[in-house]
């Protein structure tokens, strides 16, 4: 098998795999409808080219998070002014500003989605890496062999993300979402 | 340890309808990808061609005129030594510009976030800071012609030339002060960001921020 056949094999099992996770990547990074199809273009043809590179360095999974989380990462500062750069928001300043949205229940859990995905894109970009992949159900190591970031950063990124997600969606009651 | 295990309250049932949300996940298939690669790049290569040869045929007409003038017409020095200037500038410009296009970028997937995420902001803040202090070296070379034309026309009106003069002066403002220091406000933020990046790579044990 020459390695072209192989790279599009390993593609599509990846795109099996991997396409919702992928999606929710996407929608959680763009919401313009327009946009947000380009990304997903432009995710999977970077992953479909790079697999061609792949060392098995990382596992599979670190590698292709990695791809997509970066081509998103370079979407977002592409489309960025200075000024919109800016109004990014830190984990911390996400979760002082938790208590001005969360006096109502969320009704049902498209509109929980809804607000979980706003609440993503107003993160800074390695937050928002952090809560996707903590969303996703990956574990700290992963997360840090994504992002870069140490266990131990993850691991109190991870702290705030649940404080602020229990604070804006939980509210002492599981059946909320 | 997972995530899960971690000792404060989880809301589970938002991992679940996150992992539920029925998301249409976009497949292409490889030939797919393989023909949308071939017209990026097909794509890029039209791009260069129109903009190089654009680029080039303006530098070369404005060459062509300047000198033509100069030569046959009016024989003022400032106007000669602002075009050359204008032409070594936009030639620079060119090759400063192709050198940058070769530039090999980060692998996707054997870099991660942070790293990638600091090189684009590093990218984009060159970027800002390149044009601000490329554009005044093309704009004072612009406004030495600007000054021999100005010198010409005084010797018909000095109304014209004082429209010339300041036509001059406002476009060397606008691409020598006002430019320069929106793009320094501009790349400050991105240089605010990369600082903050780097404190978050020295906490996660790098020495060296590049590394």
């Amino acid at each position: 098998m020459d390695r072209t056949e192989s790279q599009d094999e390993l593609y599509q099992k990846v795109a099996q795999e991997y396409a919702e996770a992928l999606a929710r990547m996407v929608w959680a990074y763009e919401a313009d409808p327009d946009l947000r199809r380009d990304l997903s273009q432009e995710i999977h043809l970077a992953l479909w080219r790079s697999l061609e590179k792949f060392n098995g360095r990382c596992s599979l999974r670190t590698w292709i998070y990695r791809v997509a989380h970066n081509v998103a990462t370079s979407h977002i500062v592409r489309q960025a002014r200075g000024k919109s750069l800016g109004t990014f928001l830190t984990l911390e300043e996400a979760e002082s500003q938790a208590g001005i949205e969360d006096v109502e229940h969320s009704a049902d859990r498209a509109q929980a989605l809804s607000r979980l995905f706003a609440l993503i894109q107003q993160l800074d970009l390695l937050d928002r890496q952090v809560m996707m992949a903590y969303l996703e159900g990956l574990d700290a190591e992963s997360i840090a062999e994504i992002t870069g970031l140490s266990a131990a950063n993850v691991w109190s990124k991870i702290h705030r993300i649940k404080t602020m997600l229990v604070r804006r969606f939980h509210r002492g009651d599981r059946n909320a979402v | 340890m997972p995530c899960d295990e971690l000792p404060d309250e989880l809301p589970d049932d938002l991992k679940i309808p996150w992992k539920e949300a029925g998301m249409n996940g976009l497949v292409f298939s490889p030939d797919q990808l393989r023909a949308e690669a071939e017209k990026i790049k097909a794509k890029m290569r039209r791009l260069y061609l129109v903009v190089s040869f654009g680029f080039s045929s303006a530098v070369a007409s404005y060459a062509f005129i300047i000198f033509t003038f100069h030569y046959f017409h009016i024989r003022n020095a400032l106007m000669l030594v602002g075009s050359s200037l204008s032409v070594v500038g936009f030639g620079y410009l060119v090759i400063d510009a192709l050198l940058k296009r070769s530039r090999a970028l980060a692998h996707l997937g054997e870099t991660d976030g942070l790293r990638f995420y600091r090189t684009e902001l590093e990218r984009k803040r060159d970027w800002i800071r390149g044009i601000a202090w490329r554009l005044p070296m093309v704009c004072v070379a612009a406004f030495v012609v600007d000054l021999g034309v100005t010198q010409e026309l005084l010797k018909i009106s000095a109304f014209l030339a004082g429209v010339g003069f300041s036509f001059g002066v406002f476009v060397l403002g606008l691409c020598a002060v006002w430019v320069p220091v929106r793009n320094s406000r501009m790349a400050r933020k991105y240089q605010e960001r990369i600082d903050a990046l780097e404190s978050a790579m020295t906490s996660a044990g790098r020495t060296d921020p590049k590394d």
